[in-house]
């Protein structure tokens, strides 16, 4: 429970031994001020002279400036300690990130992935800065005060001190109720703001089947809910500060009440009435505080707990450590499948989920142009993705270049597969950062070349900066055939030995398609090139088509033999031409 | 509008028409006033309690009546605490009040804004305005000008109070007021430059990892790893580097704070101890003013922060009413055409122009007629016009030359919500919206019966699947309708066509799927939708095509040919023919 706290915060502590020498010093210093205030008041009772109470002015101000310094370096070093640790651990955390594979990712939503990265270092940032501060700080402030107060009037003390146990109490289950009733606040605007942005990304909808006054309606029910909450909070966040106010307002009482009467009987000096009512006053804050470390404490746990469960998990497919400017050589590009079955359940055990492919056999030569064809869920996707060790691949079916992908280091099996996915995705950067992703080196001419191969020189005239327009969802947007043709520049950058379409050209129109698939078919170079398309009439040019079915192989020739077949391509391909080629330009 | 720059605090014109929201809720507000005033006035009313029973009873050695100050202090402590806790939260409650007011109205004005306008503006940006700019609104409220107020009304006070005790001891004590001041000034400012810097990194930070957590297969592939663990290393030390100034200006600020008490303490002992020798005054106004001192400095400290706030409010509300101030220009007439019973279903489309963007029409001169029941084929190439017949027709945009008339009359003389819902709409993107799947058949309309809703679905072949729902009609639609596929999507808004069983019905056929069986069923259902109605349908299918009574071919945004199938397969270098010969071609 404790080790991964430990862990983390070993390389500094000696920042917290300074801070915890520091916070000892400080305390003792602001300590001897009510010291000197009571000295003081003892001082006028005997009428002493006012050179003597300047003096004690002096002093003071002496003290409380040495006491500010040492303060502010005590919060120097624990503070910034925190902020170092969660340095650490954001880059710790980020290089996990880079570590885990498709499997992962497949099993966690984005939102839960992001709210460990920003939300639980967030707490324990809380939890290694003021709460380990304040902890610290409670225990020096509460062991001196309590031995000063003691010295002065015991029975007093044990009066006033009485009412904190229940300070302590009442602050701990109220912040708890706090922090709850916050989280119910803030999961209330997540939805407000969900709702409003599918509101308005779906406005045209909205408009044509005349909903507005049904969205809102929704909208305003929403937000009524949100200022239920909100008032909810200001409730029990009212009352924790009230009562805050009137706990440490009735240790005043006491010391007035209790104090005074000592001071009448002659008990204690008028002096020491002062300086035990400063000193209490220093107790109140400390209390306070108590209440609200131990729920800091509680939540970094359950944080640190779900960041473990981040750092803990292994990848199946091992990352790569790229040697950088390393010479790999590039893999030559046949492909050898044998008797490959693949389940996305993780184990080969075949009752418990469906294979998405079953039993796949497959060879494939250098520099041949292979079409991959079969219903939505037929099997093609899992297969390119299992080529690009997206996901693992079972031992001893997959072959590159005549050696099991499993043996190969993933850096040169990745260096040597261009693999274009389905979904477009562009960064938040520069056009040709994004082009350049895997050749960060490359030259213009390069570049120029793969803007020319994916057509997309013409569309750089309308992007407001060319080239260095910054792209992706924080940037221009580009329609989903410029951002498709932007990740084929981008594959084909990188010349691979194969390259991958994995449907990556469905929003280009089937002229640009057919003329880009004909230009890479014409310069491959002894590429080998793996297509999957839905638009079968792009298609012709291939060597051989491959046709999928329920994960199994059911056809696999040229176009025309597999047209004269009459089997399910000629069927998908009769449909096609007729009825995608009317309109889908 | 930049949404980061701050500008004034205050801006009458601005508060004004905040004031205007404010208005409904004036006797909540004199209300959180009053309770401001009288937590003020028992607060301060403990010093000088604390004076009496140390002059009159604990320096005279005198225990008689001791008890009357002392219960006064607790009972001013206790009012204390109701009466601030009531000012806490009935100043919540108006800020509350008046944002959720504010939301709703922004939310609304957003609903009746012309599709042009959403053309040209992010959703990012319209979300800011509904989040993000209402919350700092709500903090104006709660912890600015309302506070802003109360704390000068106190400092006020507490210097009168003070001057009235011992004016020579209270000026001594305000002397340090401007130099403190203007430390603590100094340094606040800098605490907040350096967590406006934290927020712009750490929102860096977060996109950067959010894109990478979307993005990984890519980088993996990519082999981008180091580079991009690089990136990510340099924007966490920038952050890291912005919390530590954070922390370095945050301990001197804090330092400084507890610094001015002592000096204050350290003044008052020094010459508030010399007029007590003097006799000038007693032990019980030094300890008063000591108490008085440390409430005096508080407030002033957290003038700047509360400036910050109202900056903030001040740009938000800037935006928020430029939102509001925006135009809704397509709207009903002031004298609109009520449409009652069903329509006969005529549309004509009269030498009809229109462009998106000026100078770019993607509409020349288009005339058509359609009789009432006829159905019509619309064909061409992407771009070519034909969606945006229906967005005209439906008034989603007006357009720029000519008119569009159904039953003879102009769709800009309907009342817009009677046009929308007389006119069957069926589009390529299946929409789904947020609630049952039951209410987004019947749209939330009562006027449509379950039974019709449940026949609607039967007809399109819908009530399969829905029968397999664990809870039928009452399936909640998950965000985006994630929980169906696209073609239970597709037979949802067709059953939704079907039971508000329209006279005109305008359809954007989706490109076929690849599914067989999807295939057959859809082809049913579209008949059963069509049947017995006018319609105009956005054909991408062979079939749809040939069923229909007449083809209309759009070509750059002009209507090029109109006939049977049959007829224009005769007409030389037609683009019907070109569209059809492409068909038959082998790739």
């Amino acid at each position: 429970m404790l080790r991964p706290f430990l862990e983390f915060a070993r390389p500094y502590r000696g920042a917290y031994a300074l801070g915890l020498v520091h916070l000892v010093l400080t305390n003792a210093l602001s300590l001897a001020i009510p010291w000197l205030l009571g000295d003081a008041i003892r001082a006028m009772e005997r009428g002493a002279e006012p050179e003597l109470l300047a003096k004690y002015a002096g002093a003071m101000l002496l003290l409380a400036l040495v006491q500010a310094w040492v303060r502010t370096l005590s919060r120097l070093r624990i503070l910034g300690a925190s902020r170092q640790i969660v340095y650490d651990m954001r880059n710790r955390f980020f290089a996990q990130l880079q570590r885990l594979d498709a499997r992962f990712y497949d099993s966690q939503r984005t939102g839960d992935i992001m709210s460990r990265g920003v939300n639980d270092l967030q707490l324990l940032q809380s939890f290694y800065g003021p709460g380990v501060m304040n902890l610290l700080n409670t225990a020096i402030v509460y062991l001196a005060v309590l031995v000063l107060l003691l010295r002065i009037d015991a029975p007093l003390t044990f009066l006033a001190v009485s009412l904190f146990p229940l300070l302590y109490l009442a602050v701990n289950r109220l912040s708890k109720r706090v922090y709850a009733r916050s989280l119910a606040v803030q999961e209330q605007l997540a939805l407000i703001s969900n709702r409003a942005q599918e509101n308005l990304s779906g406005i045209q909808q909205v408009k044509i089947f005349a909903q507005e006054e049904r969205e809102i309606r929704a909208f305003a029910e929403l937000c009524a809910e949100f200022r239920l909450r909100n008032l909810s909070l200001a409730r029990i966040r009212g009352a924790m500060v009230s009562l805050i106010g009137l706990a440490s307002g009735l240790g005043t009482i006491v010391v007035l009440a209790v104090g005074g009467s000592h001071v009448i009987q002659g008990r204690i000096g008028f002096g020491d009435f002062v300086a035990y009512n400063a000193y209490l006053a220093l107790l109140a804050w400390p209390t306070v505080a108590l209440g609200w470390i131990v729920n800091v404490f509680q939540r970094g746990a359950g944080a640190m707990e779900r960041l473990q469960e981040i750092l803990r998990a292994a990848p199946a497919v091992p990352s790569p450590d790229v040697a950088p400017g390393a010479e790999i050589e590039p893999l030559d590009g046949d492909i050898e499948i044998r008797g490959l079955s693949f389940t996305y359940s993780g184990d080969g055990d075949p009752g418990r989920g469906r294979y998405s492919l079953e039993n796949v056999s497959l060879s494939i030569p250098r520099g041949s142009r292979v079409a991959l064809v079969g219903a939505v869920g037929s099997g093609k996707s899992t297969l390119v993705n299992l080529l690009a060790r997206v996901y693992p691949a079972p031992a001893g079916t997959i072959f590159l270049g005549g050696v099991d992908i499993n043996e190969l280091p993933v850096e040169r099996l990745r260096r040597s597969i261009g693999y274009v996915p389905q979904e477009a995705f562009l960064f938040s950067r520069s056009l040709r950062d994004n082009i350049a992703l895997g050749n960060p080196g490359a030259s213009d001419e390069e570049i120029s070349r793969a803007l020319g191969l994916s057509h997309l020189e013409g569309d750089l005239d309308l992007l407001p900066e060319g080239l260095a327009t910054v792209v992706g969802e924080r940037g221009f947007t580009l329609s989903g055939g410029q951002r498709q043709r932007a990740t084929l520049a981008r594959a084909a950058l990188r010349a691979p030995r194969i390259l991958i379409l994995d449907d990556s050209l469905s929003s280009v129109d089937a002229d640009t398609e057919k003329a880009i698939l004909e230009e890479l078919a014409r310069q491959r170079e002894g590429r080998t090139l793996l297509l999957i398309s839905h638009r079968l009439s792009t298609l012709a040019g291939v060597d051989r088509i491959v046709v999928l079915e329920r994960g199994r192989i059911v056809e696999d020739g040229t176009h025309a033999e597999l047209l004269a077949r009459g089997g399910l391509y000629a069927r998908l391909f009769r449909r096609h031409l007729l009825e995608e080629r009317l309109d889908a330009r | 509008m930049n949404d980061d720059v701050l500008g004034k605090a205050y801006d009458a014109r601005l508060v004004r028409r905040l004031g205007s929201f404010v208005w409904p809720y004036r006797s909540l507000v004199s209300l959180s006033l009053l309770l401001l005033a009288a937590t003020s006035a028992v607060q301060l009313t403990q010093p000088y309690l604390l004076k009496v029973a140390i002059d009159r009873f604990i320096g005279e050695r005198r225990v008689q009546g001791f008890l009357v100050p002392v219960a006064l202090y607790l009972l001013t402590l206790l009012s204390e605490f109701v009466l601030g806790f009531a000012q806490l939260y009935s100043l919540e409650r108006t800020g509350q009040n008046v944002v959720l007011d504010i939301r709703k109205r922004v939310f609304a004005h957003i609903q009746r804004l012309p599709s042009s306008f959403f053309d040209a503006t992010p959703v990012g940006r319209l979300m800011t305005r509904v989040t993000t700019d209402v919350e700092s609104l709500n903090e104006a409220f709660t912890s600015g000008l309302v506070l802003i107020l109360a704390d000068l009304v106190k400092l006020a006070a507490i210097v009168v109070i003070l001057l009235v005790m011992d004016w020579r001891l209270a000026l001594v004590t305000f002397a340090i007021v401007p130099p403190m001041l203007l430390a603590s000034w100094f340094v606040r400012i800098r605490v907040r430059d350096a967590y406006r810097r934290i927020r712009t990194l750490v929102a860096r930070l977060n996109a950067f990892l959010q894109e990478n957590v979307s993005g990984m297969r890519l980088v993996q592939l990519f082999l981008r790893e180091r580079d991009h663990a690089l990136e990510f290393e340099g924007l966490n030390r920038e952050h890291r580097d912005a919390q530590l100034s954070g922390v370095f200006y945050e301990s001197v600020f804090s330092a400084v704070a507890e610094f001015v008490g002592s000096v204050a303490l350290a003044a008052i002992v020094w010459a508030g101890g010399s007029r007590l020798l003097d006799g000038a005054i007693t032990f019980g106004t030094l300890v008063a003013f000591i108490e008085y001192a440390g409430r005096f400095f508080r407030p002033l400290q957290e003038l700047s922060q509360r400036y910050t706030i109202m900056q903030a409010a001040m740009a938000s509300s800037e935006r928020i009413f430029a939102l509001l101030d925006t135009p809704p220009s397509i709207v009903s007439p002031a004298a609109p055409h009520r449409i009652a019973g069903r329509l006969r279903g005529e549309i004509a489309f009269e030498r009809v122009t229109f462009a998106y963007r000026e100078g770019f029409p993607v509409l020349h001169d288009v005339s058509f007629r359609i009789r009432p029941g006829e159905r019509v084929a619309v064909v061409g190439w992407t771009g070519s016009g034909k969606s945006t017949l229906i967005r005209l027709l439906v008034r989603l945009y007006d357009v720029q030359h000519g008119s569009v008339r159904l039953d003879g009359v102009d769709v800009r003389e309907y009342d817009l919500h009677d046009l929308r819902r007389a006119v069957g709409v069926v589009l390529q993107d299946h929409f789904l919206f947020a609630g049952s799947v039951g209410a987004n058949i019947s749209l939330g309309d009562e006027t449509i019966p379950p039974e019709r809703v449940r026949r609607a679905a039967e007809a399109v072949g819908a009530s399969e699947f829905l029968e397999r729902l664990p809870r039928g009609f009452e399936e909640p639609v998950r965000e985006r309708g994630s929980n169906f596929s696209v073609g239970e999507k597709q037979l949802l808004s067709f059953a939704r066509a079907l039971a508000f069983d329209p006279a005109v019905l305008v359809l954007d056929e989706a490109t076929s799927s690849v599914d067989p069986a999807a295939e057959a069923r859809i082809q049913s259902a579209l008949e059963a939708i069509l049947r017995g109605r006018t319609s105009i349908v956005i054909a991408h299918r062979l079939a749809t095509i040939r069923s229909a009574d007449r083809i209309l071919v759009l070509h750059h945004g002009r209507l090029t040919e109109e006939g049977t199938h049959e007829e224009l397969l005769r007409v030389p270098g037609g683009i019907y023919r070109a569209l059809h010969a492409l068909q038959s071609a082998p790739g």
